[in-house]
């Protein structure tokens, strides 16, 4: 367990090291005008004048030698020093932090979904290979994954809002406005988490351990309940790990298609405004937040089986 | 006598092809049988059938009855309510069978609470004085990959009979194992049987049968062709092919060796030492090889017998010592046949493109092969297949070819039919030994199996962990 | 009793999903490519007149609500999105099996000097790193085809690695070595085989994957930027005629879908 958390620590070291190296990279490719321009999208065009330019410019910390700006920009984005983003002004920390409530809201309501569709539908499809369950699973998963985020999330609201009207497109403000996008996020993840627990059912009960389990006089259900759902939880809950890098990204798509107040949003607004702070702040605390769920299932492998508890 | 499982007409199909024949047993209370046959004889299916337990696509016809009540084979489902209460069925490799992520004693304990009904703490006890009756108390809170192989192997058989089940069907029980926990395995059994219990075995082992005592079947292709008493059977067999069994175990082989031959030396080690996993397994062994000379090294597994092979050959270094080779004899005259034949060969060719390769490697002439697999009794269309399509028989005969091209003046044979059965084992070591004479080829023999390595040996040395 | 004595015959022969997937593609294919053989109407040209047309006999695709020929855009679109994967995944697929197989052979420094640059890039989500990169240099293929590389390469190490470190240790290796035969045979011969079958897979999925993240960046406006025709780019665009236009919204879905339907076709892993 201690070597796990040191892992992931080591992991959050190099999400820092990779966000702000090209951060800082994408500063230095900032063609002059543009510190210029981001000024001018602060001052207003008629009061820019060279003194705010440069001004921008000191902020990005673009006058200094390469190593020591370099040394310095990474010194503050350990300390979550982020700097005022380019565009609205705000401390990159404060938009983040209220930023960060929102995804979190957000997913977790995703991986609570997905996980109440997905591994059920999946086990019981694995119980019986070759099933009408099974292949019509198939079917289903295949087409879902064949189809991109946005597009799911576009029939969503094509159908539960603009013909059913059941549920809010856009908005934030009450719990109703969370249901699409945390289902269309949900919707993906289950498409391959059912696929993974039908082959984890699938190959559990080939086992000479679920065999054996019959052969002692346990029914059906005995076996499943006492050799057949821990075993089949372990890479259920290990392939969430993999699941995750889907959900960030998905969050990206899904929150600018909600227009759900989250990083993701936000890291596209700034990415489409070269709003250098605000990136590194949004795909640092993305970074992070991939991070921290990672860990969180490395706990739980922890808890649900023993032999990780003996390392 | 009591007859506590009796099986009229057993017969298993695939499809509308028989894979046995009809056959009919009976097995009494307080009594061994023991049903003998070489891979693929059928004898595992007939076992399968009688206990509802054949793979999918295979069925069975033929009536089971057991303590007066019957039972219709071809409907395995009605079987399955014997299951730990009549039956107890021993899985066949008990590491595999235990649940990876359960302790000893849940495993056990399982059979007492959800079977035989007992309170959670009742059957709890009942596990533990069952492991304790065994003598492996302390496996209780450990999981199955902290186990030995012996002990898993006595969790098992507890499990397996925890529901009550007094008639014991235990399918090749020993397969893999070495001498001390095979003799651990017979003693488990012949326990149940003392106690009053039934056991069916199913093993290609004569060995087993005969400590086993009892009643034998013997079946080939399908068919059960001689029955009795095993003691009867096995001293004055009436069939052919019981014959031919009986001959080919290696306690029976006419010994092969011949002696005080002194020819110029092609591997000298001296001092050589070894210590892995952090267990010294030789030290200051010194061991002189002449040409055409084989030796032999017996020991159980873990012993350093492979080590040592693999020392002599240059694939791993050893700790201490030296190591001179004949000089001007090619590197790749020093061979190795493996221990499993399908992981000697590259997986997804053919072995006919394997074989091209290497006469093309070291410009051979292809005739030799041809001659070879003649020699061996191998047919030609086997080039055609892969590994994986071969029996392993055939496709040691053809390790035994490819090795052979290369005239090689050593060869390190490790445990090169421990997977094999015996009619096939006697043919491939015959046929090692006849083509080493031949071309004058020493040879390195390591067998778990000491009787195989005495009758085959010039001079079978020990491994000193001095 | 686990060893059933007897296996039913195993399936051979081309497997039909596989097939299958390649048929979609092969059309899709021709779709793309064939424009640039005959001709065809030019995807950026205007002409308001035609503005949301619905298909005819004439045109079987209609037109967007600029006018322009949605089978021109289609076509372009396709090249662009087919063209970018298969690149990203050749560009990823070469040094990461070279590297993988590297690492696998030397071990050591060098196997943990690799490894540890994979990790690196595996800390992040692969989108996130696209997403910098084209901030780096907006409005460039160039960057996305870094990005998704940057991003496919690593599985392909990883995954080479995992199947060559056992494979360099079996015993057959070991022979094919006592029986003189070089490097090169162990790589034809014991290698390839096995990676082979692996990369089809990872390489079906990665092209799936890489067309996926160009369209999700199009849609959110930061990828391939309009006019140029991009599949996400032109959802987004078409997305506020959904109702008068179903079908020219409708067009850059099917074709995302076929195309990755058929990449998971190709990629699939024949189970029973």
């Amino acid at each position: 367990m201690i070597r796990l958390l040191f892992g992931r620590l080591v992991q959050a070291a190099l999400v820092a090291l990779m966000v702000g190296l090209l951060t800082f990279v994408m500063t230095r490719f900032l063609p002059g005008d543009l510190a210029y321009r981001i000024a001018a999208g602060r001052y207003g065009y008629d009061i820019v004048d060279s003194a705010a330019a440069a001004k921008v410019a000191a902020e990005l910390s673009i006058n200094q030698p390469a190593l020591v700006a370099l040394g310095q920009w990474m010194f503050d984005l350990v300390r979550f020093e982020f700097g005022t983003s380019l565009i609205s002004g705000q401390p990159v920390w404060e938009e983040v932090s209220t930023q960060l409530g929102h995804t979190l809201k957000l997913a977790a309501v995703a991986i609570l979904l997905s996980l109440l569709i997905g591994p059920p539908l999946g086990i019981l499809a694995g119980l019986r290979p070759g099933g009408l369950l099974d292949r019509s699973l198939i079917l289903i998963s295949t087409g879902m994954r064949a189809l991109p985020q946005f597009v799911v999330g576009l029939g969503i609201i094509i159908i539960f809002s603009l013909t059913l009207g059941l549920f809010p497109v856009a908005g934030h403000d009450h719990p109703g406005h969370l249901v699409l996008p945390a289902l269309t996020l949900a919707l993906g993840l289950a498409a391959v988490s059912n696929r993974v627990a039908r082959d984890a059912m699938r190959s559990v009960s080939e086992t000479a351990f679920y065999t054996f389990g019959r052969t002692k006089g346990l029914s059906e259900w005995e076996v499943f309940r006492g050799h057949g759902l821990r075993n089949v939880a372990v890479p259920i809950i290990t392939y969430l790990g993999v699941q995750f890098v889907y959900l960030i990204e998905g969050v990206v798509v899904v929150e600018t298609l909600f227009a759900w107040p989250g990083i993701g949003h936000a890291l596209v607004h700034a990415i489409f405004g070269r709003d250098v702070p605000m990136i590194q702040g949004a795909a640092f605390i993305m970074g992070l937040l991939f991070v921290a769920l990672n860990a969180l299932v490395d706990a739980l492998c922890h808890l649900i089986d023993p032999r990780e508890r003996r390392t | 006598m009591n007859t506590v499982l009796k099986v009229t007409d057993a017969a298993v199909f695939a499809g509308n092809k028989q894979l046995v024949e009809p056959t009919s047993f009976e097995l009494a209370q307080g009594r061994v049988l023991t049903i003998v046959g070489e891979t693929g004889s059928g004898k595992s299916l007939l076992a399968q059938a009688v206990a509802g337990l054949l793979p999918d696509g295979l069925s069975a016809t033929g009536v089971a009855n057991l303590n007066g009540t019957h039972f219709d084979l071809a409907k395995p489902a009605s079987l399955r309510p014997l299951w730990g209460r009549t039956l107890g069925i021993l899985p066949q490799e008990p590491w595999l069978a235990l649940d990876p992520t359960m302790r000893a004693l849940d495993q056990v304990a399982e059979g007492h609470r959800l079977v035989r009904h007992l309170e959670r703490a009742a059957a709890l006890d009942e596990a533990r004085r069952d492991l304790k009756a065994l003598g492996v108390e302390d496996a209780e809170g450990k999981l199955p990959d902290q186990l030995s192989g012996g002990m898993a192997q006595r969790v098992a058989f507890a499990a397996a009979r925890a529901g009550g089940a007094r008639i014991v069907i235990a399918d090749e029980p020993t397969k893999g194992l070495d001498v001390a926990r095979r003799d651990d395995v017979i003693a488990l059994l012949m326990k149940e049987v003392e106690a009053g219990g039934s056991v069916l075995v199913i093993t290609h082992d004569l060995a087993l049968a005969r400590q086993m005592g009892g009643e034998i079947a013997v079946v080939l292709q399908g068919q059960v062709i001689e029955k009795g008493e095993t003691e009867a059977v096995l001293s004055n067999p009436s069939h052919d092919y019981t014959k031919r069994l009986i001959a080919a175990d290696p306690a029976n082989w006419t010994a092969m060796a011949r002696q005080g031959l002194q020819s110029e030396p092609i591997l000298v080690a001296d001092a050589l030492s070894k210590t892995r996993g952090g267990k010294l397994l030789f030290s200051g062994q010194n061991l002189k090889i002449h040409r055409g000379e084989i030796i032999g090294v017996s020991g159980p597994s873990g012993s350093g017998k492979s080590s040592l092979g693999d020392i002599l050959l240059g694939l791993i270094k050893p700790d201490d010592g030296v190591i001179a080779r004949l000089p001007g004899a090619a590197r790749h005259r020093f061979q190795k046949i493996y221990q499993d034949p399908p992981s000697s060969f590259p997986a997804r060719i053919t072995i006919g493109q394997n074989l091209d390769d290497l006469i093309r490697l070291h410009g051979l002439d292809r005739r030799i092969l041809s001659a070879l697999l003649k020699r061996l009794r191998l047919s030609e269309d086997l080039l055609q297949r892969r590994p994986s399509d071969v029996s392993g028989g055939e496709l040691q005969r053809l390790s035994i070819a490819r090795a052979m091209l290369l005239e090689p003046v050593f060869l390190f044979a490790d445990e090169p039919t421990s997977r094999l059965d015996p009619i096939t084992q006697q043919e491939t070591v015959d046929l090692l030994v006849e083509l080493a004479r031949e071309r004058d080829c020493a040879i390195l023999l390591t067998s778990h199996d000491k009787a195989l390595i005495d009758k085959t040996c010039d001079k079978v040395i020990d491994i000193a962990a001095a | 009793m686990t060893s059933p004595e007897y296996a039913l015959p195993r399936a051979t022969g081309f497997p039909v999903r596989r097939a299958a997937g390649l048929a979609i593609l092969g059309g899709l294919v021709l779709f793309a490519f064939l424009p640039l053989l005959f001709g065809g109407p030019d995807p950026l040209k205007q002409s308001l007149r035609l503005s949301l047309q619905g298909p005819s006999t004439a045109d079987w695709f209609g037109y967007d609500h600029l006018g322009r020929s949605m089978q021109a855009r289609l076509s372009a679109a396709l090249r662009l999105s087919l063209g970018l994967a298969l690149l990203s995944v050749v560009t990823a697929m070469v040094p990461g099996v070279l590297l993988g197989v590297a690492a696998a052979w030397r071990g050591g420094i060098i196997d943990r000097f690799i490894g540890g640059i994979s990790e690196a890039f595996l800390a992040l989500p692969g989108l996130l790193l696209v997403l910098m990169l084209t901030a780096i240099v907006p409005d460039n293929p160039l960057m996305l085809y870094l990005g998704i590389s940057l991003v496919l390469w690593v599985e392909y190490f990883r995954l080479t690695r995992a199947l060559s470190k056992p494979l360099l240790l079996s015993p057959s290796v070991e022979a094919s070595r006592l029986l003189g035969f070089g490097p090169w045979t162990i790589l034809r011969r014991h290698l390839w085989p096995e990676l082979a079958p692996m990369l089809v897979t990872v390489g079906s999925y990665g092209a799936a994957s890489a067309i996926m993240a160009i369209a999700a960046l199009g849609f959110v406006s930061v990828g391939v930027r309009p006019p140029t025709p991009e599949l996400g780019a032109m959802m987004i665009e078409l997305l506020p005629y959904y109702e008068e236009a179903p079908h020219a919204l409708l067009q850059p879905i099917l074709v995302i879908f076929l195309m990755v339907l058929a990449l998971q076709l190709i990629g699939a892993k024949e189970k029973p």
